[in-house]
């Protein structure tokens, strides 16, 4: 393994439980586990994709790392310094050089504020530059993403989807950070217009040395995208590998299905296409009557490769593959 | 324009913010704005009065107490509201009305935001215990009946001295209703709060490290103020109502005229056939709730984003 020392952002077993508060003494009646152990680490420069379906804990996982939500346990190493642990004073000095770029372009720009007051508010906050400065940074900031300066004074209702998510990227710029989660930052775009604000962001990371932590569930995005992929399911990593080797060589039952899904323009109609069967099992029941028994590997239920040994314990994440990446897979057929 | 015009430009174009393109949406009203004017007159005349009193003007309204002509006579061309039994003129009396009514209305309406917004503000953002003893306070005294609860209050703050000043007339009847007012726009705040909250916009707010004030003051309530203006537009009519039942039950202003004491002497004169005074009284009143009404739900179409359909 590479040493950890290189890593700008180390994540080790994080997990962030929901409690089910019930009852008139609204007593803990159980916990959703929307993220239960994982563990990653992005090299200075580098680009780790998160994928999976809906509701798997992805968002969770970013808003852990920034402390947005609570972690419940692990620990979130940001260039040698856990942020779960860190002070008042302490996180807010570190919030300033992680930022984030929002899913929602219509609902992560404050209707009543203007483009430059949004894009230079975090400068604002953070008291570094006020007054004819601040007005300077701001119109090079617009610039840096495409946009006039002239908008400056207009409110985000007045401008497109794709316009509003430049206005994201600017602000996640504003406080030169040294890594920025981006949580889904295309999935609401019109395809024509994600490859704009991929293109756009894969030339900011050149010019500024960004580090990204990127979620996503559209795997073609990812693919083009990221140099390591890390496919969640239920609260846990279950693949991790590069790009190339992912999409070369998945593993792991549930990457392949997600694989086949992606649509191709020259492959011929297959019929080796895996579907998968079932719905993703509620993680609040973990029951035997709601497909996922207690026990056991949570993908089990709609796994075309389950066997008895499935059902006792969780796999964890270890190498697999037989290449000279670096693969890990979490699966007790390998 | 001409190109070395253009040069010259240095600050860039301004947007049409969420109010101005509220209020230019307002203005394609005819009615409301026409009700606009009907409470710009009100409100003119409230001023003035309040001007004629300070510089001691003698003129129209600041003369009621004067004798104008006989004990009730019958509206004439002299008197067009007829007068009252010390043959005062109804008319100035009505006048005068419009002082004390556009006065409590507007103290009670910035006592009650004044408490009102900050507190359901601070229960929807922390929730938890603060939240509870908010809601617990509004929820007690929402369940007293409204007129009850107001007239507790006035019958209690009534001549009693705070810091040296006495609450004497209309103090007390805005200090009454502001009081007891405050739980609807609070519970308002609170539930729009608790939406916008969880909003990506203060989600980004928050992870670029905004202390909680500024996230309340700067980015959650210039959110939700909208509702506070267009909640009182609406609100209005009934601190004046309330003011006109204070007054009708003997608890309002007692030295000067106002609409509900003029409708309180209307129950010995009706009998006798004086219809005037109560007629007077009426009139202003009705015109006045009426634009008020109808400005208001002008002002929540054109305000609210939710309601913005075409």
């Amino acid at each position: 393994m590479v040493n950890t020392n290189n890593y700008l952002l180390k994540v080790d077993g994080l997990r962030t439980y929901f409690p089910i508060k019930k009852g008139l003494l609204r007593r803990t009646a159980g916990y959703v586990k929307a993220v239960d152990g994982v563990s990653f680490g992005i090299e200075k420069g580098q680009t780790l994709g998160l994928v999976g379906e809906s509701g798997c804990g992805k968002t969770t996982v970013a808003r852990s790392i920034v402390r947005l939500v609570p972690a419940t346990a692990g620990k979130v190493l940001f260039e040698q310094r856990d942020i779960l642990s860190a002070d008042k004073v302490e996180l807010r000095r570190l919030r300033s050089q992680i930022s984030l770029i929002f899913q929602d372009p219509y609902g992560s720009l404050n209707p009543r504020m203007t483009i430059g007051n949004i894009v230079g508010e975090p400068l604002k906050v953070h008291k570094r530059v006020t007054g004819s400065e601040l007005t300077e940074r701001v119109m090079v900031l617009l610039l840096k993403v495409g946009l006039s300066p002239d908008y400056m004074n207009r409110y985000a209702h007045e401008f497109s989807g794709g316009q509003r998510q430049r206005i994201g990227i600017a602000r996640a710029l504003t406080l030169k950070p040294k890594l920025i989660i981006c949580d889904e930052p295309v999935s609401a775009l019109d395809v024509s217009i994600q490859s704009q604000i991929l293109n756009l962001l894969k030339d900011l990371q050149e010019e500024f040395g960004l580090t990204f932590l990127f979620i996503a569930h559209d795997l073609a995005v990812v693919e083009f995208f990221c140099n390591i992929v890390a496919v969640m399911y239920m609260g846990r990593i279950v693949e991790q590998a590069t790009a190339q080797e992912l999409y070369r060589n998945p593993l792991h039952p549930y990457t392949r299905a997600l694989i086949s899904a992606v649509p191709e323009l020259d492959r011929p109609r297959q019929s080796r296409r895996t579907t998968l069967g079932g719905e993703v099992p509620s993680v609040l029941n973990r029951s035997p009557q709601s497909g996922v028994p207690p026990t056991g590997c949570p993908y089990q239920a709609r796994c075309p490769r389950r066997q008895s040994d499935c059902l006792e314990q969780i796999p964890a994440l270890k190498r697999g593959g037989n290449t000279s990446d670096e693969h890990f897979v979490a699966c007790w057929r390998y | 324009m001409s190109e070395s015009q253009q040069l010259i430009k240095t600050e860039p174009p301004k947007g049409t913010s969420l109010w101005k393109d509220g209020f230019r949406r307002l203005r394609r009203r005819r009615l409301a704005m026409l009700c606009l004017g009907v409470l710009t007159l009100y409100f003119l005349l409230a001023g003035f009065i309040y001007l004629a009193e300070f510089f001691d003007w003698r003129i129209g309204p600041t003369l009621w107490a004067e004798q104008a002509g006989q004990s009730y006579a019958p509206p004439s061309s002299k008197n067009i509201f007829g007068t009252d039994i010390f043959g005062q003129s109804v008319l100035r009396k009505t006048l005068y009305g419009t002082k004390i009514s556009i006065t409590v209305a507007l103290c009670a309406s910035l006592i009650s935001i004044v408490i009102g917004v900050p507190l359901g503000a601070v229960a929807g953002y922390f929730r938890g215990f603060v939240d509870e003893i908010i809601v617990w306070i509004y929820s007690t005294l929402s369940s007293v009946p409204y007129i009850l609860l107001i007239l507790a209050f006035a019958v209690v703050l009534r001549d009693k001295t705070f810091f040296g000043y006495k609450l004497t007339g209309i103090t007390a009847v805005y200090l009454a209703i502001g009081l007891t007012s405050w739980v609807g726009i609070c519970r308002l705040i609170r539930g729009e709060v608790i939406k916008h909250k969880d909003r990506e916009y203060i989600v980004a707010a928050i992870s670029y490290g905004c202390s909680r004030r500024r996230i309340i003051f700067g980015h959650l309530l210039p959110n939700v103020f909208h509702l506070v203006i267009i909640d009182f537009s609406l609100r209005f009519v009934a601190f004046i109502h309330a003011e006109v039942i204070l007054s009708f039950l003997g608890l309002g202003e007692a030295e000067r005229p106002s609409w509900g004491a003029m409708i309180n002497d209307a129950r010995i004169e009706l009998s006798r056939g004086v219809w005037w005074q109560m007629a007077a009284a009426t009139v202003a009143i009705f015109f006045l709730s009426l634009a008020l009404n109808i400005f208001g739900d002008a002002l929540r179409d054109s305000l609210d984003p939710k309601l913005r359909i075409q």
